[in-house]
């Protein structure tokens, strides 16, 4: 009978939205029964996810500039002194970073410095699996967002289609859940039932759809019902997302669109909550100086109008941004003036409800590990167990093996 | 310590069993029942990957026994196609990758074999590895190991992986050493490819492992035993202990029941129908067990079977990326692979030589959300029915694939019989009679936006694109996009 009425109750939360939900979740997470939102979490809280794809180079992102030693093992590719954006007497920005700097100056952004994990791999495909399943030791099923959509969502599916999507072609690892459905999208345009100039067929497939009857086969209603969402999704995404007007110019590039799109997402009544973006080309072997500081800066700009749209449509304290990469990079430039697979990194978490400032020490560059790289003082799952329990409101146990330290950048 | 697992009991079960109830005693006898075009379009399907009409009907015309016999045992010797090193003159030698997934489609597209190359398919998601970490000629050379040892004793099988070179590189065994074990590999036989998980102990593990050191590769990416990396000690593995090497480990785990069971649970998933009932599982596995733990003995029962023909398994599993795929392409009589296919299954979900994990693809049910949907019925669109759009002052390049004219050269200019006919065709008539009015409707359909200029009723003028966009709205059904 208990275990009914508390079932009941988590039910209500997720149809009930707004206010009354809020107080709901407050009640029920009171209860320990019933794992819920923690007090004081807004349930509409959203979070985007960053992926800096190829193993982004710490050292040239957040400079340690008084380091002689800095200087030292990068004749060629670090970056003077006088052009950092210094954030104290000991490191600042690559100057590419303007933009992630002013939200910085606005107390906007947490810097989390030297985050990693015990035997760091750098293979690019098995770190993007351990970060995005958040399981160095084992591969895992589902993603760490996919598991928390799974316990979220236990009770009943989101009230929105796009509750969690991935802005993209396919869907990341990290996204990857055991029965919440995450659409992958790539434009806005692409995710549509497609036939061209020939809009009688088209039309045909909807009534198909639309009537298409449940048979012998359990997978015969979901595949149809599937069907209709999908049939009807990408009209349904295109009018809710024209309601919502971007505030703020996006540069050109394909990662300051995907964020014109979140925006979109996230401030229409598609009301996406997670939200998967990325931003590739950070395998920097060779010539890295313009490579990395040109998708530092389409990482910093992109992230200054997002916050300039969010806040004009009073969104900016409700959404947090974190971003990620499967490994920093070597201390030591290369031949190539490139760096090659390394160890940790920092990480950028931003938004109006950031505790903006730095966290964790800056890695030493002459006390290594025994492969020669930076060690980490941060652990990739205690950022995430910050985010699961601080802005989603969730037990960090839910989604993550073993317990981790919250930080306080939220 | 152990730490603390993740708490999954609030999470709703969702089962994908059949309704209905099994004949256990009768199921993996031979079915008796009449086989027609649905039945061995049924069996090409899940032993192959579909066909053209006259596949079905060949095959429909040797009977059941004949038909499996056919599939297993193939008479006529593989079809002449272009291994990998020469197929890099039809694709771009450039794009290594894609031109590795193309060398394998194109094989599954034009094979006159196709259950050596579903067995293939099989194995590839069973021993998943993939590209990211292991070069193409390597993932090229493990393909072809399974296709080679995909219907043989699995003994062999399991011993032939151990040994190569893209496995050796995918599980780390390259670095399992007696002074510095490995246990990558030594953990997913066990876990992954022989017993499932709460059949071994971590000791298993560590024990097996040590049994596999001294398998490497060498400096031309060759599988070699260095004696001298090998611990030659005692080991205990599943409470069988002495001088175990790897050989002796396939053994070992192979003779569990537990592994009997998995292999049969795996077989009947993948042919059979999702969640297979503890009894079915159970006989099968004393089938493969009697039968020496040979794969196509196995495989034959499953395919003969009462079961297999059963209204429980009938369209009772969904098509994975690449049956929907081939299945499109082969019934269609399609020649070539198309180019972008390997990223148009990506974006289905299952993107060749590039499983998500170790463990494969999921499968079943998570093969199916809006975004992989929208991405089979784009693809079929764009195959089938679109024509190329007419710029620059060039002419609209019909869809090169369908001949809508065979149909008419059949049925002649009827809407109800060309859409009788290819719902005929395509998903062997299951479906509802709405379905086929739609198809008329559509086929008379007079939209002033579509593709004509003019306007016109269903004729000379607009047949082909008409004809093309009812093949592509059949393709596209729910119903097709079950197995």
């Amino acid at each position: 009978m208990k275990r009914q009425h508390f079932v009941t109750s988590a039910l209500s939360v997720a149809f009930l939205g707004g206010n009354g939900a809020r107080a709901l979740a407050q009640v029920a997470a009171g209860s320990p029964l019933l794992p819920g939102f923690a007090s004081g979490v807004d349930p509409d809280n959203v979070l985007v996810v960053v992926q800096m794809g190829g193993g982004n180079d710490g050292l040239n992102t957040v400079v340690p500039w008084s380091d002689d030693a800095y200087h030292r093992v990068r004749p060629a590719i670090g970056i003077a002194e006088n052009a950092v954006l210094k954030l104290n007497d000991r490191i600042g920005f690559n100057p590419a970073l303007k933009g992630l700097n002013e939200l910085y100056k606005q107390g906007r952004v947490a810097l989390v410095q030297g985050v990693g994990y015990p035997n760091p791999n750098r293979s690019h495909f098995e770190a993007t699996q351990i970060w995005e399943t958040a399981s160095p030791d084992r591969p895992q099923q589902y993603g760490w967002l996919g598991r928390y959509l799974d316990r979220r969502f236990s009770a009943a599916k989101p009230a929105s289609t796009f509750e969690a999507v991935s802005l993209g072609d396919s869907l990341p690892a990290a996204l990857v859940a055991s029965h919440v459905e995450v659409p992958a999208i790539g434009a806005l345009n692409a995710f549509a039932y497609n036939t061209g100039r020939d809009l009688a067929s088209k039309q045909s497939a909807g009534v198909l759809y639309d009537g298409a009857k449940a048979g012998q086969s359990p997978y015969l209603a979901m595949i149809a019902q599937t069907a209709r969402d999908a049939y009807h999704g990408g009209d349904v995404l295109r009018k809710q997302t024209a309601e919502f007007t971007n505030k703020a110019t996006y540069a050109p590039n394909g990662f300051a669109q995907q964020l014109a799109l979140a925006a979109k997402l996230i401030g229409s009544t598609a009301g996406s909550k997670i939200v998967f973006v990325s931003l590739g080309s950070f395998d920097t072997h060779a010539g890295q100086r313009a490579q990395q500081d040109r998708l530092l800066g389409y990482l910093g700009d992109g992230l200054l109008a997002f916050y300039a749209d969010l806040a004009a449509h009073g969104l900016d304290k409700k959404v947090l941004t974190m971003t990620f990469s499967e490994f920093g990079r070597r201390v030591a430039q290369n031949a190539s003036n490139g760096t090659d697979h390394g160890t940790a990194m920092p990480l950028f978490i931003a938004g109006g409800g950031v505790k903006g400032g730095i966290y964790g020490e800056h890695p030493s560059l002459t006390d290594l590990d025994r492969g020669g790289d930076l060690k980490f003082s941060t652990d990739f799952r205690a950022v995430y167990a910050t985010v699961i329990e601080k802005w989603l409101g969730r037990n960090p146990a839910e989604v993550l093996t073993g317990a981790y330290p919250t930080l306080a950048f939220v | 310590m152990l730490p603390p697992k993740i708490d999954t009991s609030t999470d709703p079960q969702v089962g994908f069993r059949p309704p209905g109830t099994l004949d256990a005693p009768g199921a993996l006898l031979p079915y008796a029942g009449r086989f027609g075009r649905r039945q061995a379009a049924h069996l090409l399907r899940r032993a192959g990957f579909g066909g053209s009409e006259a596949d079905v009907a060949r095959l429909a015309s040797l009977g059941m026994q004949g038909a499996v016999d056919a599939l297993l045992h193939p008479a006529a010797p593989d079809a002449d196609l272009p291994s990998y090193p020469d197929v890099t003159s039809l694709y771009d030698p450039k794009k290594a990758r894609q031109t590795a997934q193309l060398w394998w489609l194109d094989r599954m597209l034009r094979t006159n074999r196709p259950l050596d190359e579903k067995m293939t398919l099989f194995w590839h998601g069973h021993f998943a590895t993939s590209i990211q970490k292991v070069a193409p000629p390597q993932m090229v050379a493990q393909v072809n190991l399974f296709r080679q040892f995909g219907l043989g004793r699995f003994p062999a099988l399991l011993s032939a992986v151990t040994r190569d070179p893209a496995m050796l590189i995918w599980l780390d065994n390259r670095a399992n050493a007696k002074a510095h074990p490995n246990e990558n590999y030594a953990r997913e036989v066990m876990e992954l490819f022989a017993l499932g998980l709460g059949a071994y102990t971590e000791d298993d593990v560590k024990e097996a492992a040590r049994a596999f050191t001294g398998w490497t590769i060498d400096k031309n990416q060759q599988a070699v035993f260095v004696p001298a990396r090998h611990d030659d000690g005692i080991k205990t593995v599943l409470g069988k202990s002495g001088r175990l090497d790897a050989d002796d480990v396939v053994a070992i785990v192979v003779s569990q029941p537990v592994h009997q069971r998995f292999l049969a649970h795996k077989l009947l998933e993948f042919f059979v129908y999702s969640d297979p009932e503890p009894e079915l599982i159970e006989a099968l596995a004393q089938v493969y067990a009697l039968g020496g733990f040979d794969v196509a003995k196995a495989v034959g029962t499953i395919l003969r079977s009462d079961v297999f023909f059963s209204p429980r398994a009938y369209r009772a599993i969904p098509k994975s990326p690449i049956e929907l795929a081939l299945g499109t392409l082969r019934y269609i009589g399609a020649q070539t692979v198309p180019p972008n296919l390997p990223y148009q299954l990506a974006r289905m979900g299952q993107e060749p030589l590039n499983p998500p994990s170790v463990k494969g693809w999921d499968g079943g049910p998570t093969w199916i959300n809006t975004s992989t949907l929208l991405a089979r019925f784009n693809f079929v669109n764009a195959l089938v029915a679109q024509t190329a759009p007419a710029k620059n002052g060039q002419a609209a390049i019909p869809a090169p694939n369908v001949a809508p004219d065979e149909i008419v050269r059949r049925v002649g200019m009827d809407p109800d019989k060309i859409a009788q006919t290819i719902v005929g065709g395509v998903v062997q008539d299951d479906v509802t009679s709405d379905v086929r009015s739609t198809l008329v409707a559509y086929l008379n359909s007079q939209t002033p936006s579509a593709m004509a200029q003019n306007p016109l009723p269903f004729g000379p003028e607009n047949y082909q694109d008409k004809i093309r966009g009812a093949l592509a709205l059949t393709l596209n059904l729910p119903v097709n996009q079950l197995d």
